[in-house]
This record gives structure tokens, sequence and C-alpha cells, in this order.
């Protein structure tokens, strides 16, 4: 059996999830052991459009964007979403509160007229999406379950339960009980909880958990003393394209 | 079996041998908290804890323990993977022991499960009855301040020092090995009694289930259709927390992992909890507790129902309150709950 050919793209994104790639080395080359990487911006010159797996990096803010993704969508067998930027919006969809104009002047003064630019959305939003690999930036562990699950044709075990699991399993003293407040409650689970164990608070980079209990979770914060405007502000940060509207 | 006593300094040096010698897990502070952990100076020791974060089951049936390692092949090879090694659980509080116990039974049932019981007989238990409670501590209310079983040792603070009531042979040894212990005297068997009587007060007026515990089983099967259910789990976030903090929760899921080789890898298991979305979940995605609020109603009736069930009726909630404590829409409390459906 031949390998798999597999290609990198990159849209709106800090090219961080890539350099996650790059950063594997030694099981990068295992990984190269069962794929040939055909196209890898960040790591190679040459290109290549005869792919089987798209591996894709940040998001879509443009018009023009939509076309490159559907030709990827075309060329590809398998399309996964790379990181909080192409699986959601990430932290691009920040802008997406505020008007579009004011947006555009700010980043780019009086010429923003010739940067096209509209709201910020995962890829999933435009293409078909088989997989997604959550997180800013994805972890390896995270993205090498995916390869392995592609190579072997299973389902990867990508978490649909809280990030209070995580923390509960790593044994820490939930941050509500230092004063503190985070968005773990309704964060997807899989980092195990790192920012927590590390002391400091989620930010909820790896998305909404399926089903998030939302209202839940805002009574809470109040309760807590956030005020409305510190509480939308502590959502806003990763979930804005996936809270519900209102 | 006999009865010692173990002057406070006495008791110190004791702990200083045990430490030295034995792998021993005690409690110790964690930020604002307590929690079991390895103890490598006996200063570390907190023997006046209120309640630990997680239960003690961690070192029983830990979150995450590889099960076997395998190799794919013609000949599929496994090598099963048991982490046993001896150690001394010091500190475990009465309420605590009670669950560890019903765990003894509910882990033997059907398949014995080998890692669990390498575990429970590596350790040598030396429990100690609580002098605080946490503020949601209710184990006053559910017969749960003292333990007749399940210790090597049994340890009662009774102001100068400590009743060492010796439970079997192993701890015996132990109390000989590193301790110079005084034989109980009647004034010591007064003292103890009275400080066991008065354990339930330790826990807070307002902290108590009104019902009688007998009874409770019998109400709780009556509410299966109680709008409650609905009503609390409207906020329920579906975490699990109070799952994994609970120390008669045993739910695992198992997973298989292969290495980038293709051709070998891992059984794993890690804890689990009946308020996960995905616990009820099989083959086809057909969840069996789709629902926020049946799997809310699920977690209070195992400990009232189903699982006491399995244990002749002894009700699996022992009252130590974490699952109270760590909810942050505060819905779960079994005190709460219990007072409102049982009369
Ligand atoms: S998801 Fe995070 S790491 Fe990845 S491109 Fe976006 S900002 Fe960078
Ligand atoms: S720190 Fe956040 S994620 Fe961890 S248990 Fe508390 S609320 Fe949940
Ligand atoms: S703890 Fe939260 S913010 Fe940190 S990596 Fe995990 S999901 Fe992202
Ligand atoms: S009852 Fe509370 S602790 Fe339990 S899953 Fe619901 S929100 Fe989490
Ligand atoms: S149900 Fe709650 S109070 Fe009862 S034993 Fe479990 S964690 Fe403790």
């Amino acid at each position: 059996m031949s390998k798999p050919k597999i290609a990198f793209f990159d849209f709106a994104g800090c090219e961080g999830d890539q350099l996650t790639v790059v950063n594997l080395e030694e099981a990068l080359l295992d990984v190269l052991e069962h794929v040939e990487i055909v196209s890898f911006r960040e790591a190679m010159k040459e290109h290549s459009d005869d792919y089987d797996i798209a591996f894709i990096e940040g998001s879509c803010t443009r018009v023009a964007d939509e076309a490159r993704l559907k030709d990827i969508r075309k060329n590809a067998k398998i399309v996964v979403a790379i990181g909080a930027c192409a699986t959601s919006g990430g932290i691009n969809a920040l802008k997406n509160i505020r008007p579009l104009e004011t947006v555009r002047k700010e980043v780019y003064g009086e010429n923003w007229k010739d940067y096209d630019t509209y709201r910020a959305r995962g890829i999933g939003e435009v293409i078909d999406v088989d997989y997604k690999v959550y997180g800013c930036p994805m972890t390896q562990s995270e993205f090498v379950k995916v390869v392995k699950s592609l190579l072997t044709g299973t389902q990867p075990d990508i978490p649909n339960y809280p990030m209070c699991v995580d923390c509960k399993q790593a044994g820490n003293v939930c941050v509500f009980e230092k004063g503190q407040t985070c968005v773990g409650p309704i964060t997807r689970a899989g980092c195990d909880a790192c920012c927590v164990t590390e002391g400091a608070t989620c930010w909820g980079c790896r998305g909404l958990v399926n089903d998030p209990n939302v209202d839940a979770h805002k009574e809470v914060l109040e309760k807590y003393n956030l005020s409305v405007d510190e509480l939308t502000k502590r959502m806003a940060t990763y979930f804005t394209n996936e809270l519900p509207k209102g | 079996m006999t009865a010692k006593t173990l002057s406070k300094e006495n008791f110190k040096k004791f702990a200083e041998n045990l430490v030295k010698s034995e792998r021993t897990i005690g409690v110790k502070a964690k930020e604002t908290k307590y929690e079991f952990g390895n103890i490598n100076n006996a200063d570390e020791i907190v023997m006046d804890y209120d309640v630990t974060l997680r239960s003690p089951r961690t070192f029983f049936q830990p979150p995450k323990e590889k099960l076997f390692d395998f190799k794919l092949g013609a000949n599929t090879e496994i090598k099963p993977n048991i982490e046993a090694d001896p150690f001394v659980l010091l500190g475990i509080h009465s309420y605590d022991l009670k669950a560890l116990n019903q765990m003894d039974i509910i882990w033997d049932e059907n398949n014995a499960d080998q890692h669990y019981k390498a575990r429970r007989n590596a350790a040598t238990v030396i429990a100690l009855e609580p002098t605080q409670a946490s503020e949601w501590s209710f184990w006053g209310s559910m017969d749960s301040s003292t333990v007749d079983k399940g210790y090597d040792l049994l340890l009662t603070d009774i102001g100068n020092k400590y009743y060492v009531e010796v439970g079997t042979e192993k701890g015996a040894n132990l109390l000989s090995k590193y301790a110079s212990a005084e034989d109980a005297t009647n004034d010591d068997n007064t003292a103890r009694d009275k400080v066991r009587s008065e354990l339930p007060n330790l826990c807070k007026a307002d902290r108590k289930v009104k019902c009688d515990t007998d009874g409770i089983t019998a109400s709780m099967k009556n509410s299966y259709n109680n709008a409650i259910w609905e009503k609390l789990a409207e906020k329920c976030y579906s975490c699990g927390s109070c799952n994994l903090v609970c120390p008669t929760c045993y739910c695992f899921d198992v997973k298989d992992t292969i290495e980038l080789d293709l051709a070998t890898g891992q059984r794993t298991r890690k804890w689990d909890g009946c308020l996960l979305e995905p616990f009820a979940k099989v083959a086809g995605d057909e969840n069996f507790r789709e629902n926020r609020a049946d799997r809310f109603r699920h977690r209070i009736l195992r400990k009232t129902v189903y699982v006491a069930d399995k244990l002749n009726g002894e009700l699996a909630c022992v009252g130590c309150g974490r699952c109270s404590s760590t909810c942050l829409p505060d819905i779960t409390d079994p005190v709460k709950i219990l007072n409102e459906l049982c009369s």
C-alpha cells in the first residue's frame, strides 16, 4: 500500500499549530514512516496538489479564502481542521463582536478599504470538515492521536465533557475556591487542564463542549461577582462564534 | 483485638519512622485545601484536617492506569500490568474508610478486579476518627463518624494522646516495629468512648439529614418521577465533578491506544462518571441517559438505591460533603435533596 499523501495549509492564524507539528521532532519521523508530506510551507519549499489528507490551520476571514478552501476540499479525501482558529474562528473571532468598519480602520488605517476582510470563521462554516483538532495551539498528543486514527481507520477519542473532569483527574484546587473564575465548566476537556494545573485559569481555547450549559455558567459567574462586562469578555475570548446568540 | 495508646510525642516519632522506612501516603496541605499524597517528611502530615479534595480512592483506583501492554500480529502478545507497591495509608477518616469497605465488596463482585485487589492488599490502613468537619460534611447523620472494620490501626485523638485500636496482625506488627505504644487503660477506654459519642456533633447543625437513614432507600425508590430532577438539572453542567470526588464512585472507561508503530499499544482505564454526556452512549450513538436530568437523578439513586442494593441496604453516600462543595451551581447536595424527598 502506498503511503497516504498529506498537505498542510494556513489561513488567518499564527502558525502555532504547524509549529506544533514541526516540534514533534522524533515523533514526526515516526509519522513519516506512514505518510508522505507533499506540501508544508512551514517546513519545506515543494508543493503539490496531489494529496489525500489536508490539515488546515487558521480562520476564513476573506472572500478569497473561500475559493481556496473549496479547492482544497475538492482535492482532499479527508479534511482536518487544526487549532482554534480553524475549528471555531478562535481569537480571530473577537473582531466579530464589533462593527467591521471600526475593526478594519483600526487595523489598516486610512487604506482600510484596500484590504477586504469580513467576519472571522472556522473553516467548517465554509467547507465540510471531517476531523477537528482543538486547542490554541493544538497539543502534540492530540494531533498524533488523530493521525493514528486516520491511519487505523478508527474514531479518534476526543473528549466531549467539560474541563472540570481533567481538573479532578489532576487533583487541582478549583480556581473558584481561590476567588478566581474560569470557563472550564463549558470548555471541552482534553488538555489535562494544563493551565489550571500550572496555576492559571482556563480561557476555553479548546472551545465549547457539545451542549454546554451556558446559562448555568453565566449564573455562576454572576454569583462570583463578575460584572456583565467582565463576563462577556470571559466568554468571548474563544467562544464568540460558538455561543448561542442573544 | 487489643487497644493501645500513643502519646502525641510518640506518635510523631512513629510517623517519622514510618516515613523513613515505608512508602507513606498521608494528608497534607494543598493551597487552601488538603489532599492525600506521598509523604517525604513527617512534618508535612496534617492530622486535624477537615476533608481532602479527592477521596483516597486515588490510591486504589488511580485516575488513569495501564491494564496491559499488547503487541499485535499473528500471535498477539499481552503483558498484564499491575502496579501495587506496598504502602501505608495514614489518616483516612472513618467515613472514607466506610466507603473503602464498600468498594471492597463492589470490586470483588462477579469478576473480582485484580488491579484493585492487589492495591488493597498492598495497603496498610491507619484510619483516623475526624477531629474537624468541613462546612459541607454530614457524615454525622449518615452513620459514618466511626467505622468498625477495614483498618489495620484506628486512631482516635483523645487529647494529649491517640487511642490506637489494633485491627489486624499487620497493624500490630507495624505498631511494634515503629512505635513505643502503651496498653490502653480503663480511663483511656472511657475517654475514647466519650470522644466517639460526640463525633457526629462535629458536623454543623444545619448539615443534618433529617430522615431516618433506614427509610431513605424506600423513599428514594418513589422519587423517580419527581419534578425535582428536572428542576435541579436545569443548572447542571454535566461536568462530573460530583462523581470524581466521591469516595463511592468507581466507574471507569477502558480505551486501547496504539503507538505510532501501529503494532504495539496499551489498554488503559480512567475515571468516568455517570453525569458525563458520553457515559451511557453505546454503538450507533444511542444514549440511554441523554437528558441532563436523567443523569443527575441517576447519581443520587445510585447512592441511595442501586448501589445500596448491592451492599445489603447500606447507603452508598457516607456524607463526606465533597460533591456538595465541588458543585459550582450548588444543585447536588445530598442533604438538601434527601431532606426534600424523604419524610
Ligand atoms: S489556533 Fe491558536 S495557535 Fe493555531 S493559528 Fe490560531 S492563534 Fe495560532
Ligand atoms: S478550575 Fe475551572 S475547570 Fe477546574 S474544576 Fe474549577 S471550574 Fe472546572
Ligand atoms: S486549560 Fe483551558 S485555556 Fe488552557 S489549554 Fe486547556 S482549554 Fe486551553
Ligand atoms: S451536579 Fe454539579 S458537579 Fe455534578 S455534574 Fe452537575 S454541575 Fe457538575
Ligand atoms: S454522594 Fe457526595 S456526600 Fe455522599 S459520599 Fe459521595 S461525595 Fe460524599
